[in-house]
């Protein structure tokens, strides 16, 4: 610090002294960070302070030269279409220009951003899966560069990894989802001017933000003045998912007066060429406000939302696809009055509001600290309907198949039915209210369940389904450089998140009222009438249960309470062209679950640790494994969970162009809450032997960038060890929620990835482009599972072996691996890239492999292969225990666009993007084992497995983005 | 340039506009959209499927049960019928209460018909008294144990022990039968022992079966019938006796409940009430459930022990446990000297519903319900529960 105040010191004796003009200045050449390619007419703005000093453009070799400066630090903000904003610290000393010698500046993706929107909305909730793509970014990766986007629709997860391995933060907070780990793109969906800036690293590398786990760290900055400057606006409209996004965005950049503002709107609607039933009605808004209160203190204000609605989309079996002719077919809508309703929309308002505070006391040291808060609503509708018949149009009963099987043993025989369950689904356009729901039938029927006081009891409701997150975040980052080869970051969180699952009644459907009864327990238990009460205080009190109206909470209630505290620390040590990191994290996490909602099936005791007395009987408590009551009611046992980990990372750079790294992880992370709750809905009870996860990860890496070329490849080895699992899905055979929770699950994670781009060298401006994801994933353990239900505290199995989850030995002495599902471990891109005076023209082509659905346990416990008769036979076990792979695929894309600079002063451009070109109309993208087993047949001797359902990939669709920004 | 510009911005337009016109209206997001009053047919309407302007009686249309064809006897099925029968009646059950379930009654002047339309909660969508039209082509009559029924054709399944199956396929129901006008329920026919007797005699061609009937004067016979199916996946029928229980011939095995849940069941069952209840079944006896000290499964031979797979070392009560559902019971009442029997499912939500002291101390009942026959015998079903607060089935005089 007294060096440098010395310096200052002796450069204005100088300039006094000198008493001339001043003699110092700024030159470079800006680039492309990707190719190295001139950029010309970026514009440069040279701040000192907030004063601007001085404006300028690069020429056509993207050289420029900003002379007279006097002694000093100044601030060059560098702005280009196409390329993100960027600011470099300069320095000016005695009197000599300062050569910044090549200025990279990072590409946008060129086509849109790959965010939530890129993915249509899956309805998993009753399935018990999740199907969640991993998002790539880092437009400075080559890989991730061409992957993020291409891969997005196959929803590729990167290196294997379930979604919620990968840390996305903003503001520096962390903002995986408290409950499910889920990374949050739902939650600035829309949004995508305000999110743009963002810094990623790959894999294990450790973040100036956080510490991050083993598939990357995404920070969004989020703040007013990481917004463009400008106004702008853009029309957009694709065939997937809705027909028109308008979007517009102002910031003002930093002002003079040390204030910057940023605004963002947009509006996503209508539906698609693809999907029926899948239609968007979201907004975003978004206001930022940064002050600049001297050179060391910045204070950053951030609040925005996307209110708003999407229909969603449901898997169903390939008999109903083939039957229709459309994989893309979707159960979830019916016509009400000649108009499309989808039964499940989710419905979203969770405003984020942001308070970040930057300390820079000098160019060795800053920090920040931001406090985070969410709150709002999370809903997510569907049908509920009370002693009335099923109505989602694909149930079983309803297809062919289930009354026709050539398979003898199915004892499926009735032809006349399959008939004309064959000509129904064989025309779903012809007999509309069999092959999609029949909202005008729920209007019928409820319209006539009449009582005695002329009031009508509703069969079919919509309910919505509530996920209220209350997530309070606190966290302070520093990064401190005590000697120019020595850097050291870390940080502190925490976070308090309370979240309340509940559910609503959202539309009665004609109807007058609805009960707040559970009515699968109303089958086995009619004759005690406390056992059905969803409420079972509020029945004690008023002697009956709640008559519900619309907006009433009903069924189950609780909070699912999380609390999570930690810290951690990295060092960065740079010898020449060495450079090691070693950095540490500890942590404490807890959770539990405390019920708002004493439900009749399990009361537990009264709030003086007495059995309860309804209806004149003592009520038996049941008891957990542990000796303490079963209950619905009040806090569940605490589980607390102390958390480590360690990187080690090793980089050397060869000759300024080349880059060999490597990096070591150990993580012992905690399980999440929805991991641990056997049946959260109805009660406290949690997973025996709950253990935190474990995971070993390593990768070595080589890097290439120059010359126009970027290469970079890397080789993975992971293990994951102690997982757990909570699915959850509707068994009409036990008529209730059925929950598997697995325990115990291993897997291993190997493989290679390259990424690159380089110059044909015979085609000016054109490159040839590509990556290869290959994989091997596979599970390395056989868990164990139990399972229970929702009407009854009754384990149906507990703890019982999963002998053939991760693999089959079958009779012939073979050995079937089973694999990592729902993401290809072997996708491949190779392409063309044009670039030309703002013109680019990218085309590939892709092939995806080894797919794989995921894997129900039921299907792989003996009892399963066994079959009735406690026979294991060489058919049964490689028929229930088989894991199908999907057919490889390939795709054909091309994206085309061009941006106009006007005036130097107003930009106008459009991108094209087309995928699938060839219209393959086939690829599987996900999916699930339904958790039933058909047991009716003539020889008693073996179950069958339910068919399972598929997510399939639409066929040629494209998106159009036009843009104004000026 | 600027012609690209220009052309660019208004596809972009046209498609935003387009897009107004064709996906914002559909997609139903907002604002009242019922849909009008449903409508129920009337006889004018039904010209459409084929209807030609004359109802065959109930009475009529079971008598086609007598043109059973060759091919249809030797394979076990009820008689289709081909022409152009149409009958009309109104519902006489509803399945509310769970005792009836995938089925409902029609009645007409002549009669009822139990119509096996396989589906569940029909409450919902057919009402007390509400006409119904039936068009019977394509339908067909067969009998359940003597019982007229109207289905489809069987499903041939391994069993065959059904002449019609459910209707099932909601395509069939709907182009078969048709909901028309809500009208007046209909009051129960009082009947007589000797019109019961005349029924018995007449077998299937019995006025009485279908129909909803008051039968005065019943008091109860202190017996119970039962046959219930121990493990749950394996095969009950005849060739699998091992796997049948009958609850008979023993007073009410210590039943004094209308029938049992699951819940109830097992409570039977752990009480030790079935012990002494018979494994097997005609000729083939193998026991009972409970030899004690030990559990007559291990006294079982070798091949009927394997049958029983990865239960053959639980005990016979634990594997009934393992598999219990809801059973029903069939409870013997007496109208002067002809037995009725009043049998209710497991499902139904009174299951559970312990009988009147009363009841049991022979007090004289009246009980409406569906009467039907079953090999030969008078059984009662009730439409609501006993003692329904609107209206109860058994009254206790």
């Amino acid at each position: 610090m007294m060096k440098r105040l010395l310096l200052i010191v002796l450069s204005l004796l100088a300039v006094t002294a000198l008493g001339a003009q001043p003699t110092g200045g700024v030159k470079g050449t800006i680039v492309n960070r990707n190719g190295r390619q001139p950029i010309e007419k970026a514009h440069l703005i040279l701040m000192q302070g907030a004063a601007t000093v001085a404006e300028t453009s690069s020429a056509e070799d993207g050289s420029f030269f900003i002379p007279g400066l006097a002694d000093g630090m100044y601030t060059l903000v560098i702005d280009a279409p196409e390329f993100l904003e960027s600011q470099v610290q300069v320095t000016v000393n005695d009197g000599y220009v300062k050569n910044m010698f090549n200025l990279g500046l990072t590409g946008i993706q060129r086509v849109t951003d790959v965010d939530d929107d890129s993915f249509a909305q899956f309805d998993m909730d009753d399935s018990g899966y999740n199907d969640n793509p991993t998002i790539l970014f880092g437009s400075n990766d080559v890989f991730n560069n061409i992957a993020g986007y291409n891969f997005s629709s196959v929803r590729f997860r990167a290196r294997g990894y379930a979604s919620e391995t990968q840390d996305v933060y903003l503001a520096g907070v962390k903002m995986n989802d408290a409950i499910t780990g889920y990374s949050p793109f739902s939650l600035w969906s829309g949004l995508n001017e305000a999110m743009r800036t963002k810094e990623s690293t790959n894999g294990l590398e450790v973040s100036d933000y956080g510490f991050g786990g083993y598939n990357g760290v995404t920070n969004i900055f989020g703040n007013a003045t990481n917004v463009r400057k400008g106004l702008r606006g853009s029309v957009l409209t694709n065939s997937t998912l809705y027909r028109l996004r308008l979007m517009g965005s102002y910031a003002t950049g930093l002002m003079d007066n040390g204030w910057a503002f940023a605004a963002n709107v947009s509006a996503r609607l209508g539906g698609n060429d693809w999907i029926d039933g899948v239609y968007y009605r979201s907004f975003a808004y978004y206001l930022a406000a940064d002050k600049v209160l001297d050179d060391a203190h910045k204070l950053s204000f951030v609040f925005f939302a996307t209110p708003g609605q999407r229909g969603a989309q449901n898997a169903s079996t390939q008999e109903v696809y083939d039957l229709v002719g459309d994989n893309m077919y979707n159960s979830n809508w019916g016509y009400q009055n000649g108009k499309v309703r989808n039964a499940r929309v989710r419905k979203t308002n969770e405003p984020i509001a942001i308070l970040k505070y930057d300390y820079t006391p000098s160019d060795k040291f800053n920090a920040y600290v931001t406090a985070l808060y969410r709150f709002g609503k999370n809903g997510y509708t569907a049908l509920d309907w009370y002693d009335a018949q099923d109505p989602r149009p694909d149930y079983y009963r309803n297809l062919p198949s289930y009354f026709y099987d050539a398979n003898p043993d199915m004892n499926r025989n009735n032809g006349i039915k399959n008939g004309w369950a064959n000509e129904v689904w064989s025309h779903p356009d012809s007999y509309p209210t069999l092959t999609h729901i029949d909202w005008d039938r729920f209007y019928y029927v409820n319209r006539i369940q009449t009582d005695d006081n002329g009031l009508n009891r509703s069969k079919y409701i919509q309910e919505q389904r509530h996920v209220d997150q209350n997530d309070l975040n606190l966290a302070a980052t520093f990064k401190y450089r005590p000697q120019d080869n020595l850097t050291v970051t870390g940080g502190l969180n925490a976070r308090v998140n309370r979240t309340e699952y509940y559910k609503v009644v959202a539309d009665l459907l004609g109807g007058d009222y609805y009960m707040d009864i559970d009515n699968f327990a109303e089958r086995d238990f009619a004759a005690t009438p406390y056992k059905l009460q969803n409420d079972l205080d509020y029945y004690m009190k008023n002697g009956s249960a709640q008559v519900l109206h619309k907006g009433d909470k009903y069924g189950y209630d609780y909070y699912a309470q999380v609390r999570n505290y930690g810290g951690w620390l990295n060092a960065e040590y740079t010898l020449g062209n060495f450079s090691a990191n070693l950095g540490g994290r500890v942590g404490y996490e807890s959770f539990w679950r405390e019920g708002l909602m004493r439900k009749g099936l399990f009361p537990g005791l009264d709030e003086n640790g007495k059995k309860l007395v309804v209806d004149g009987v003592t009520v038996e408590p049941t008891y957990e494994n542990d000796g303490s009551v079963v209950t619905s009611y009040g806090k569940s046992k605490v589980s607390k969970f102390m958390t480590f980990a360690g990187k080690l990372a090793l980089n050397y750079v060869i000759g300024g162009s080349q880059r060999v790294y490597a990096n070591l992880g150990y993580f012992n992370d905690a399980p999440r809450f929805n991991q641990a709750f056997l049946s959260p809905r109805t009660r406290n009870s949690i997973m025996d032997d709950l253990k935190t996860i474990k995971t070993f990860s390593s990768d070595i890496n080589w890097q290439y960038s120059g010359n126009g070329i970027n290469v970079r490849t890397t080789a993975y080895f992971t293990t994951i060890k102690d997982q757990s699992k909570i699915m959850s899905a509707y068994d009409d055979l036990q008529n209730a929620f059925s929950n598997f929770a697995i325990n115990g699950i291993d897997q291993q994670n190997i493989g290679v990835e390259l990424g690159f781009k380089v110059p044909t060298y015979l085609v000016p401006n054109l490159s040839v482009q590509g990556v290869l994801a290959a994989g091997r994933y596979v599970y390395t353990s056989n868990p164990t599972m139990t399972q229970t239900v929702d009407n009854s505290a009754e384990v149906v199995m507990e703890n019982v072996p999963v002998p053939y989850w991760k693999s089959t030995l079958l009779a012939d002495g073979t050995v079937k691996q089973h694999y990592v599902p729902s993401t290809p471990q072997i996708a491949a891109s190779l392409g063309l890239a044009y670039n030309y005076n703002y013109w680019f023209i990218d085309g590939d082509v892709e092939y995806f492999g080894k797919s794989y659905l995921d894997m129900n346990p039921l299907y792989r416990t003996e009892t399963a292969v066994a079959g009735p008769d406690n026979q294991v036979t060489a058919n049964e076990l490689a028929y229930m225990t088989e894991q199908e792979e999907f057919a490889p695929a390939v795709l054909v894309n091309l994206s085309v666009g061009k941006s106009w600079y006007i005036h130097y002063k107003y930009q106008l451009g459009f991108s094209l993007n087309v995928k699938n070109l060839l219209n393959n109309r086939n690829v599987k993208t996900g999916g699930y084992e339904q958790t039933r087993m058909v047991d009716n047949t003539v020889s008693k001797s073996q179950y069958y497995r339910f068919d399972s359902k598929y997510f399939y990939m639409s066929g040629t669709n494209y998106m159009l983005n036009v843009y104004f920004r000026f | 340039m600027k012609k690209i510009i220009y052309a660019i911005a208004a596809l972009a337009a046209i498609v935003s506009c387009q897009s107004l016109k064709e996906e914002w209206q559909p997609v139903f997001t907002f604002g009242d959209n019922e849909p009008a009053e449903m409508k129920l047919w009337t006889e004018s309407d039904l010209s459409k499927y084929g209807f030609g302007g004359t109802f065959t009686s109930i009475k009529d249309m079971k008598d086609e049960y007598e043109k059973k064809t060759a091919m249809e006897k030797k394979m076990t099925s009820g008689h289709t019928i081909t022409s152009n029968t149409w009958i009309k009646g109104q519902v006489v059950s509803d399945d509310r209460s769970g005792n009836l379930y995938r089925e409902i009654y029609l009645q007409d002047a002549t009669g009822g018909i139990d119509l096996k339309l396989g589906k569940s909660s029909l409450y919902s969508d057919y009402k007390l008294g509400q006409w119904v039209y039936v068009n019977c082509n394509g339908l067909c009559i067969g009998a359940y144990n003597g019982m007229p029924q109207l289905g489809l054709e069987p499903d041939n399944t391994s069993t065959n022990e059904y002449e019609t199956s459910y209707i099932d396929n909601q395509y069939i129901i709907n182009t078969h039968v048709f909901r028309g006008a809500y009208d007046t329920p209909v009051a129960p026919k009082e009947v007589t022992e000797a019109e019961v007797k005349a029924s018995l005699s007449a077998g299937f061609k019995g006025d009485l079966w279908g129909v909803l009937v008051k039968v005065k004067g019943l008091k109860y016979g202190n017996q119970i019938f039962a046959l219930v199916y121990p493990h749950g996946i394996l095969g009950h029928k005849k060739d699998n006796p091992y796997n049948r229980l009958f609850l008979s011939d023993a007073g009410t095995w210590g039943i004094n409940t209308w029938s049992m849940s699951k819940a109830k069941y097992i409570e039977y069952i752990q009480a030790g009430n079935f012990d002494a209840g018979v494994i097997g079944s005609g000729a083939t006896k193998y026991g009972n459930i409970l030899t004690k000290p030990i559990d007559y499964k291990a006294q079982m031979g070798n091949e009927v022990i394997t049958a029983f797979g990865p239960d053959a070392y639980i005990t016979y009560k634990e594997m009934m446990v393992k598999y219990a559902t809801a059973n029903y019971v069939s409870h013997y009442f007496k109208m002067g000297t002809t037995d009725i029997q009043v049998r209710t499912s497991g499902y139904a939500k009174f299951a559970d519903q312990e009988l009147d002291s009363r009841i049991i101390g022979g007090s004289s009942l009246d009980i409406t319900g569906i009467l039907t026959i079953y090999d030969g015998s008078a059984q009662l079903s009730l439409v609501t529960a006993p003692d329904d607060a609107d209206n109860p089935s058994v009254k206790i005089n």
